[in-house]
């Protein structure tokens, strides 16, 4: 382990750099990466290669080959570039390939080289060609930025939601610049541009002319400039061979370095991690790699091959044909730890576990010199911290042992911080594996969040890996696992070998009914891929019919989508389909297809009666449905119709059709209204006062209280009305108006057809007490105990009882005996019933 | 007198959660969501207000929306803008915003909901407080308010633990179940874990059961209802009843403590219970006599309230009890008792028809003759043709022409038919249940199927032994089984069925009766295999009534479960009596 710090390289005093290989690329590429257009994504993402880009005079046999790569150089796609030619190739932040034509065009591929759409950046840039283009990152999204042979930039900052921003002119641009990049600052992006001694800041609205403060004289052109990976920093590289570093607003000078080649470098990029206080650049030449920062020495490497620079979060990959290598800033706990002759904590921890493991009692005594200083807490952590920086598992554990050596003597430690890094390092080693190849390092692991890395994985295929991570970190089923075998599952219906029912069948038995897992997506995928059949076998699955219908009605299969709905029992997901229906089909069709969805009509109906009363009569029209045409009708006869001769007329077509329903019942019911109608109305004009819309029996009564006793007699033999009713009426008539002769000259006209009892009642209800008792004597004798006691004559009430030999009388009259003065009458009553049972 | 529970009953789990939450979802949605600060009722009339923003808390319904649209586009036309807003309780549907978007209004009202299905009434009753489920469900076939139901249903095992057995009887009420299971199953597992409280849930459909619904109440919180309308567990008693000039709204539930000891009785026996209660009420009122000042002050500051409290209780029971009597025995009250039992016994049918006849002839009430007229259908399996005819034209020539709409209601319904030759019925039988083999048109409670169900009452009636045996009186005051809340004369069917279910912990046994009630295919038992369940939770019974139930029915199961140790809770869309039934049916010229 002494030579652990071999590769640490001190720039100034307080920073070291280190660089290590991460693999050793076995990609087996033919040409030179320089005669290659490549494209790195970053966070260990994907590399796409396109060879032999667009040389005119080549034969069109000779087409380039676009090829895709994983960051350890496996292949992932190869395939050959038959359109435009290409000006440059970039990733977009989803793991998606841009590629820039010259045209303007800018197509994109997914990572296994699957077409995915395109776009163009406008008619200026397909007019004047593309001369350089950059695929540049910010928090909307990925951006493409353009500059065209006329010198202008072209923009877009976010290409999922392409607006295309042309950038003002460059007064007295004649040439290409000599060198340009994208900023982005306070959300917006800004193109920076060198123009021999000039440098000029281009947004939106405006070109202005900017100086880096500090900045040597005697430069006449910039080379070179870079950005930082957070737009924070800027570096310019002039033809002196000065490097300038600043802040990207411009504003303030860092430090600056004079490196005295003149050869413009190939590449210049930013080397920092987050919140560190250390700036570095590297710059590449053809052969030499060199860093530089706030210091007077730079750090030189040689570079053996054609290499690569991509610039990540917290350092700088660097690969070339055979290797592929990391160089960042040696992070803060790992330099306490390893640095020599290091006294801190966790080096001294490090230190006693190793004595530890070799059983000396030298273990004792660091641990104690820690404790001493009661540091151990820093020690452990720090060791955990340091473990997570390591790139190498036997360090990593090492670390780990240290830290969980060192927690054993600490009272209430809190794990979770180990605990998680355990975990994180296993993910991460796991997908740094060869086969995988994403180099993350903890840091960019923590940026970027476990689930977009669940994300990228999917984007890879690499679902086995994806839900074993899951569940290794036992996520959410709903976040995890479900999500990915979702994605499977869209995966799968892509695959059109395969027929619709292994397909459905793999599904469902991979899928089950794991909790989360929308089948209605993975089938609108399946209709997304062109296959209906597939897509309706797996809606099947779905559980939730409220899911199956809008894809269904998408699909045009409104009418299953309609008994889908129906089973549901969703009213409103029915009432969705019939409006979805009612603009697809013709009314015919509509009306015939609610016909045999009994419910869907009776829901259509009820909406219909309050909103379009006319569409509901056609609903009873086509079912024939008469009877309910009729009451239609009806209804309409006095909620429509205001006229009497628009109500008549409703009241015949009703008639009409009740007579078609073979109700005839109801039919004479309505033709006696239009008969009572057309009546009423006649009364109306010879006798004025209100008529209209009385019953039979009102309009009757109306006319006896009126004093109109034969027209009320006309009526009621027209209509019909039993002699029962009649006479109920009349007395209840006769007696309101309390015209009591013409009462009794009624009760004298023949005999009651309901006896007499009613006028006693009638009477005593109008508290007329001496009528009532004329007609209390006329009662039958059955009645006539009851109407005794309706008048109140208890004594001759028991009499008649009594002389009846009732006994469900006699107990009436005596329930009725109250007080002192019908004593007597009860007394009269119990002595009758006492010698009746003597008998 | 009023029947203690056994020792061992289980006890109500707390529904006052339920207003709770409720309430606090209300006072969120109108103070922090629309900053409302004044309600007004929604009448069919503009409100006087001048606010710049409206907020309307509705059922969703499409009249109502059809009187926003009105009301918007009246504020439209005199140029006045405003911020409309929209509160459906409990849920939303998608025909009204089909409404407020053809009426061209959906952009200018926002809209939200308020879930809110339950409302406790009292400790064992729980109401939807939707009267218009049985109309929209019975008659138009309207299915919209079973997720309403299944939501329900869902909230309370949520709540209260999972339900570990489940019967049925009816179409809504299988509908609802399967609504309700699948609610369960998409929410996967909230309630797995949980011990259930409440043990055995039964649902069943209204029309199962119209016969005790058309009868007339005779126990006391029946009567009430019947004869001042109970209006969401509370009752406006007017001067007649509080002996003074004012209308006084009281609450009806078990806090208030004479009412919680008379509301299931008998009303003959409820006379004597409160005189005798006043008599006890004066005793100690009588002690203050003779009592030392510590003493006194003891009984001022600790039993005075009490007694003040149940004294005015009492004073407004005895003067509602008055006012029930006054208005019964003038209708000729035991009269009209005496033909429904007539009519549930099956004999003399002859003079009920005759006593309806007169009873349309005196013009007593339109909804009173109607409801005698049904009651005669059910239990006979329709009218003869010729009283069928005779009694609607009577009916139409007293009450309007309208009223034929009304008759075609109740035919669809099933509740007032003619006896049809008996080929005919097969015909449709045979057509129905063709209609019900198709999975789809299984689903749906068609005219058709109505059309054709034979009620076939008596038959049930027998095989329940609905119509107990009386050997001398039946003692009201010590009522020997559930027929004591018509007088002895009839067991209530709906509660007849609960109880062999329960009894039988299934269908079994049942098939003749479930045929004859044509549920044939829609009586459901549903067993979860739950160990956790506690002896105590599966003595707990929720009961839904789809389609409402009455006073009488809740006081049969009350009695019920004081007699086998259960204790009933009611879930129902509203408390209905025959009056609701028959209005809900009734077409009124608007």
């Amino acid at each position: 382990m002494d030579c652990y710090t071999a590769n640490w390289n001190p720039l100034g005093d307080s920073a070291f750099y280190r660089k290590y290989e991460l693999y050793s690329m076995d990609w087996d590429l033919k040409e030179e990466l320089r005669d290659c257009l490549v494209a790195a994504a970053p966070y260990g993402g994907p590399i796409a290669l396109l060879r032999n880009p667009g040389r005119k005079e080549k034969p069109a046999s000779a087409r380039p080959v676009l090829e895709i790569y994983s960051a350890s150089g496996v292949p992932l796609a190869s395939l050959l570039w038959k359109s435009g030619p290409m000006v440059s190739l970039g990733w977009s932040a989803e793991e998606e390939l841009l590629c820039v034509q010259e045209d303007g065009v800018v197509l994109v591929y997914g990572l296994h080289g699957d077409f995915r759409r395109h776009f163009s950046m406008g008619n200026e840039v397909l007019q004047n060609r593309v001369l350089d283009a950059r695929i540049f990152h910010t928090e909307f999204g990925s951006g493409v930025a353009i500059l065209t042979g006329a010198h202008r930039f072209t923009l877009s900052a976010n290409v999922g939601d392409l607006k295309l921003r042309r950038m003002p002119e460059v007064p007295g641009l004649q040439s290409a610049p000599s060198c340009w990049t994208t900023m982005c600052q306070d959300r917006v992006a800004h193109i920076l541009l060198a123009v021999g001694p000039d440098l000029y800041l281009l947004d939106h609205a405006a070109c202005s002319a900017v100086t880096p403060p500090g900045l040597a004289p005697g430069v006449s052109s910039f080379l070179q400039m870079a950005v930082s990976f957070t737009y924070r920093h800027l570096a310019l590289f002039t033809d002196t061979g000065y490097i300038w570093m600043g802040t990207a607003s411009l504003k303030e000078k860092l430090c600056e370095f004079n490196c005295n080649i003149r050869a413009p470098p190939k590449q210049m990029v930013w080397c920092s991690r987050p919140r560190s206080k250390e700036r570095a650049v590297v710059v590449a030449w053809e052969r030499r790699l060199m860093v530089v920062g706030d210091a007077s020495e730079s750090i030189q490497f040689v570079l053996d091959e054609d290499s690569y620079l991509v610039p990540e979060l917290d350092g700088v990959r660097i690969f070339s044909r055979s290797t592929h290598e990391f160089l960042h800033e040696v992070p803060v706990a790992s330099e306490e730890i390893f640095k020599i002759a290091s006294m801190a904590p966790g080096a001294l921890l490090l230190e006693a576990q190793k004595e530890y493991e070799k059983e000396s009692q030298k273990a004792d005594e660091y641990l104690r010199e820690i404790q001493e200083l009661g540091q151990l807490p820093q020690a452990v952590q720090q060791c955990i911290e340091a473990a997570g920086h390591e790139h190498w598992p036997d360090m990593q554990k090492s670390l780990l042992r240290a830290a969980s050596f060192g927690k054993c003597f600490l009272d209430r430690f809190p794990p979770d911080n180990f605990v998680r890094m355990c975990q994180d390092l296993r993910v991460l080693n796991a997908i740094r594996d060869y086969h995988i190849g994403i180099p993350l390092t903890y840091s960019q692991y923590k940026q970027l969040t476990i689930q977009v890395l669940l994300d990228r994985l999917v984007l890879r295929r690499l679902y086995p890996l994806a839900i074993q991570i899951c569940e290794y970190l036992r996520l959410p089923e709903v976040q995890g696992v479900s999500r990915i075998l979702a994605h499977w599952a869209c995966y799968k219906v892509q695959q059109k070998d395969v027929s619709d029912e292994d397909v459905a069948r793999a599904i469902n038995q991979k899928l089950g009914d794991t909790p989360g897992v929308s089948y209605s997506d993975i089938a609108a995928r399946a209709y997304g891929c062109g296959r209906t059949e597939l897509s309706i076998k797996l809606l099947e699955y779905e559980p939730r019919s409220g899911e199956q219908v809008p894809l269904l009605l998408k699909m045009k299969r409104s009418k299953l989508a309609l008994s889908k709905a129906i089973e549901s029992g969703d009213t409103d997901l029915v009432f969705t389909v019939l409006l979805h229906l009612k603009n697809e089909l013709n009314r015919g069709d509509f009306f015939m297809t609610l016909r045999n969805q009994p419910m869907a009509l009776s829901l259509y109906r009820q909406f219909c009666k309050h909103q379009e009363l006319e569409t509901l009569k056609d609903l009873y029209n086509q079912d024939d449905n008469h009877q309910e045409l009729g009451s239609f009708h009806v209804r309409a006869s006095y909620a429509a119709e205001e006229r009497i001769e628009g109500r008549v007329a409703a009241l015949q077509t009703a008639a009409d059709a009740f007579y078609k329903a073979k109700n005839e019942f109801a039919a004479k019911a309505t033709e006696d209204q239009m008969r009572l109608l057309r009546l009423q109305r006649r009364l109306e004009d010879e006798l004025g006062g209100r008529f209209l819309d009385l019953s039979v029996h009102d309009t009757v009564t109306t006319l006896i209280l009126s004093g109109q006793n034969k027209r009320a007699e006309q009526l009621a033999r027209d209509f019909r009305i039993p002699d029962k009713r009649l006479w109920w009426l009349k007395l209840t008539a006769l007696a309101d108006m309390e015209d009591w002769e013409e009462l009794e000259k009624f009760s004298k006209s023949k005999k009651s057809p309901i006896g007499y009892l009613p006028f006693v009642e009638i009477c005593m209800k109008q508290h007329n007490k001496y009528e009532a008792k004329k007609y209390a004597s006329r009662v039958g004798p059955e009645q006539k105990v009851k109407a005794l006691l309706l008048v109140g004559d208890v004594a001759q009430a028991a009499d008649v009882a009594i002389e009846h030999r009732n006994e469900a009388e006699m107990s009436l009259v005596l329930s009725h005996c109250t007080g002192a003065t019908d004593g007597a009458t009860a007394d009269k009553i119990q002595r009758a019933r006492a010698q009746a049972q003597k008998k | 007198m009023a029947f203690p529970h056994r020792p061992d009953a289980p006890e109500l789990p707390d529904f006052s959660m339920l207003k709770r939450l409720a309430r606090d979802q209300l006072i969120y949605l109108l103070e922090q969501q629309h900053e409302v600060d004044k309600l007004y009722k929604v009448e069919n009339k503009p409100p006087f207000s001048s606010s710049e923003q409206l907020c309307f808390l509705v059922r969703p319904r499409i009249k109502n929306m059809r009187y926003i649209a009105n009301l918007v586009n009246a504020d439209k036309m005199a140029g006045r803008t405003r911020k409309y807003k929209v509160i459906f309780s409990p849920q939303k549907f998608y025909a009204c915003e089909m409404v407020l978007e053809e009426e061209g209004i959906y952009g200018d009202v926002s809209c939200d909901e308020w879930a809110f299905s339950l409302l406790p009434l009292d400790v064992d009753l729980l109401s939807m407080e939707l009267p218009e489920f049985f109309r929209d469900y019975f008659l138009e076939g309207d299915q919209c308010w079973i997720n309403t139901v299944a939501q329900a249903l869902h909230l309370l095992s949520t709540l209260y633990g999972p339900f570990p057995n489940c019967y049925g009887i009816g179409r809504c009420a299988k509908m609802s179940h399967e609504l309700w299971r699948k609610l369960e199953e998409e929410e996967d597992g909230e309630t797995k874990g949980r011990r259930p409280e409440i043990g055995h849930v039964f649902l069943l459909d209204r029309d199962v059961d119209f016969v005790t619904a058309l009868c007339s109440q005779v126990v006391y919180e029946g009567l009430v209802d019947d004869t001042f309308r109970v209006k969401c567990g509370s009752v406006d008693f007017g001067p007649e009843v509080t002996s003074s000039d004012k209308s006084l709204k009281v609450l009806l539930n078990a806090e208030d403590k004479v009412f919680n000891e008379i509301r299931n009785e008998h009303f003959s026996n409820v006379f004597g219970f409160l005189s005798q209660k006043a008599r006890n009420l004066q005793a100690q009122y009588d002690r203050r006599r003779g009592m030392d000042i510590k003493q006194m002050k003891n009984f001022v500051s600790q039993e005075l309230k009490g007694l003040k409290q149940e004294h005015r209780l009492l004073s407004l029971h005895i003067g509602a009890c008055e006012s029930i009597m006054k208005k019964k025995t003038k209708q000729d009250f035991q009269e009209l008792i005496k033909t429904e039992h007539a009519l549930l016994e099956g004999f003399s049918i002859r003079e009920s028809t005759n006593y309806i006849e007169e009873h349309i002839d005196r013009q007593v009430s339109p909804i009173e003759s109607l409801r005698l007229m049904c009651l005669l259908s059910i239990t006979e399996n329709g009218l003869i043709p010729k009283d069928y005819r005779s009694l609607k034209t009577q009916y139409l020539q007293s009450y309007g022409p309208e009223h034929l709409l009304t008759f075609s209601n109740l035919r669809r319904a099933g509740l007032l038919t003619e006896q049809a030759p008996g080929d005919t019925l097969t015909a449709m039988e045979s057509k129905v249940s063709k209609l019900v083999t198709d999975k789809a048109a299984g689903k749906i409670t068609d005219a058709f199927s109505s059309l054709a169900k034979r009620s076939n009452f008596r038959a049930i009636s027998k095989k329940l032994n609905l119509i107990p045996r009386v050997d001398g009186e039946y003692d009201l005051k010590v009522p020997r089984d559930m027929a004591y809340v018509f007088s002895g004369a009839y067991v209530p069917l709906s509660c007849r069925i609960i109880e062999q279910v329960l009894e039988r912990q299934s269908w079994q046994g049942l098939d003749e009766v479930v045929r004859l009630l044509n549920c044939s295919e829609l009586a459901f038992t549903d067993m979860t295999k739950e160990d956790k369940a506690s002896s105590e939770s599966l003595r707990l019974i929720l009961v839904v009534f789809l389609g409402g139930c009455t006073f009488s029915e809740i006081s049969a199961l009350r009695f019920l479960g004081r007699e086998k140790g259960y204790r009933f809770i009611f879930l129902t869309t509203a408390v209905t009596n025959s009056v609701r039934l028959m209005e809900a049916m009734s077409e009124v010229k608007a």
